[in-house]
């Protein structure tokens, strides 16, 4: 990298005694780098502000605002508080159906993954939970359990639970038995090889798991609350449709877009600072 | 620290449900006694069942007949007195090198007869700064070299202070000059600590460099040929003992004895050609 680079800075230190305030070195690659990289966003924005504004006729307009019509009304969303209302109702349900996957999910999957008979036997019913879509099942939910927060948060456990139990199935079933074998020779009784061996050895793949489950819980939630619910985001997007409130349509799809990048880069990190040790 | 008594140990590996004809045989009835603070190595064909030996020393596996006695005590499973140093490090790659040192401390305190937490962490360094790792207390076992990492292993092994120390070809996976680093440092600390250490290699050399004795076993299923005592000075004490005449005898002797065997059971000429052009390389 470093020597690959240097060509590229001589020719910078050239033009750079010319314009003093250019970026120079390793300051200036990131910056070009992080524009590269944010290039595609920032030229679909613009497609999106552009093409209303010049291309669209009137009528159709009224179906793709430009972007500033949709930041001005999701401005207004923030002051007036209404936004926030809706984030904080979808960001509880999927936080309490997801921290019940967690609480749930990691343990009972180190419990299979240990007795491996128990998970011989439960493993194809696994299977077929897993590949039935959560959404499928919210009817049942809704039957059983009305059409309040409980079949809400219920349905965000289904989708979240199935990837943490899986990963931490497979993380516990992954450990490399040489390092169960060093921890018995190091006095490790059973319950101490479980909770000091195989559950840290097994934490990179459950965290995959867990990354996969937050990404899924607010995914499979919006669209639950599409269907049947008074508040949160995805009943903010079917409202406003209903009501013709087109920018505001698009100002609660933004903010979804937004929440769900920002919940998955945030598992990232987490990710990421837990599996530090892991060699690449 | 202590003495080592085999037994008519024989251990058979048997699928489950299989039939008896498809065990295999790793050891069959082998006597063995290692005394009190002995180092002694063992040597063998591949596949002829140190691993499965050492395993069972350990207490990682039971044998199939016969019993194997420590101080006179029948081995019940894994035990902090008898340390195991793996070919592969085996290190917690989530915990620093000082925490791996500290594993068996906290289990020996966990049972009420160790260390506090402060004495511990001293001990560690102490430990760490016996195999000449100062300085990479904090450091993950994937930050440091392969020779490192087996320095960290071995004072993990050592830091509880047992009184046997089982290696596995624990100097196989690293190059010839850490190698001999290496094999010094096991015969200070073994000077220092008098700990009994029973150590396998594939290396002839390393086995006469390091033991007091060097069990000679042969292929399967394994027993033991011979054991050759091994009478040099000390070994650092001399100049490159390794090209003293004495050395090569001995060398030549275990050489002798593994390739013997081979001799008998294979018929083919081309083979034979094959073992003794393996002999100048
Ligand atoms: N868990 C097991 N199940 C079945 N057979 C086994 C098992 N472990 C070892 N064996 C067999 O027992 C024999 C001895 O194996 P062992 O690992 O002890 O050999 P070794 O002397 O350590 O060989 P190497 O020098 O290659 O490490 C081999 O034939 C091996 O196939
Ligand atoms: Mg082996």
């Amino acid at each position: 990298m470093s020597t690959l680079a240097l060509p590229d800075q001589q020719i910078r230190v050239e033009t750079s005694s010319a314009q003093r305030t250019a970026p120079t070195g390793r300051a200036g690659a990131t910056i070009r780098k992080t524009l590269y990289r944010s290039g595609a966003i920032i030229g679909f924005l613009l497609v999106w502000e552009l093409i209303p504004q010049f291309l669209l006729e009137p009528a159709s307009k009224v179906f793709l605002p430009p972007l500033h019509e949709v930041l001005q009304q999701l401005w207004k969303m923030i002051v007036s508080g209404d936004l926030l209302t809706h984030i904080s109702a979808s960001l509880g349900r999927s936080a309490i159906g997801f921290l019940l996957a967690l609480v749930i999910g990691v343990p009972v999957g180190l419990v299979v993954a240990w007795f491996s008979r128990i998970g011989d036997f439960l493993n194809p019913l696994l299977e077929v939970f897993r590949n039935t879509a959560a959404l499928a099942l919210l009817p049942v939910f809704t039957l059983t359990l009305g059409i309040g927060e409980l079949s809400k948060v219920t349905i965000v456990l289904y989708a979240a639970f199935f990837p943490v139990l899986l990963n931490t199935i497979l993380g516990a079933r992954s450990v490399d038995p040489l390092l169960i074998r060093a921890g018995k020779t190091l006095g490790l009784n059973n319950f101490e090889i479980f909770s000091k061996v195989v559950l840290p050895a097994s934490v990179p793949i459950i965290f995959t798991g867990i990354r996969m489950a937050g990404t899924s819980a607010v995914l499979v939630l919006i669209a639950a609350e599409m269907i049947g619910a008074k508040a949160g985001l995805g009943y903010l997007i079917t409202n406003s449709q209903a009501s013709f409130l087109i920018p505001k349509m698009y100002a609660a799809i933004l903010t979804v877009a937004i929440l769900g990048f920002v919940v998955n880069a945030a598992l990232v990190a987490l990710e990421r600072h837990f599996s530090r040790w892991a060699r690449a | 620290m202590s003495r080592i008594e085999i037994k008519n140990l024989s251990k058979k590996f048997q699928r489950t449900g299989a039939s008896d004809q498809s065990a295999v045989t790793a050891i069959d009835s082998l006597d063995l006694w290692i005394e009190d603070g002995e180092f002694f190595t063992l040597v063998g064909p591949s596949g002829c069942g140190k691993s499965t030996l050492l395993d069972i020393l350990a207490g990682l596996s039971t044998p199939s007949q016969g019993e194997v006695l420590v101080d006179g005590q029948p081995i019940s499973g894994p035990s902090l007195e008898r340390s195991v140093v793996f070919q592969q490090y085996a290190l917690f790659p989530w915990l620093t090198a000082a925490a791996n040192v500290q594993v068996g401390l906290e289990s020996q305190a966990r049972h009420g007869q160790g260390l506090n937490k402060a004495e511990r962490r001293i001990r560690a360094h102490e430990y760490l700064r016996l195999v000449g790792l100062e300085g990479v207390e904090d450091k993950y076992p994937h930050e440091l070299s392969g020779g490192m990492r087996q320095r960290v292993a071995i004072a993990r092994a050592l830091a509880h202070e047992p009184k046997v120390l089982l290696m596995d070809e624990p100097f196989a996976a690293l190059d010839a000059q850490t190698r001999e680093q290496l094999q010094d440092l096991l015969l200070d600390i073994w000077k220092r600590t008098k700990t009994t250490i029973v150590f396998i290699t594939h290396g002839i050399e390393e086995a006469v460099y390091l033991g007091q004795k060097v069990a000679v076993m042969s292929a399967r299923p394994g027993k033991i040929k011979e054991i050759v005592n091994i009478d040099l000075q000390d070994r650092q004490s001399v100049d490159d003992i390794r090209s003293t005449q004495q050395f090569g005898e001995y060398r030549h002797h275990i050489w002798s004895l593994l390739h013997s065997h081979s001799r008998q059971d294979v018929a083919a000429s081309v083979e034979k050609t094959l073992i003794s052009s393996g002999a100048t390389a």
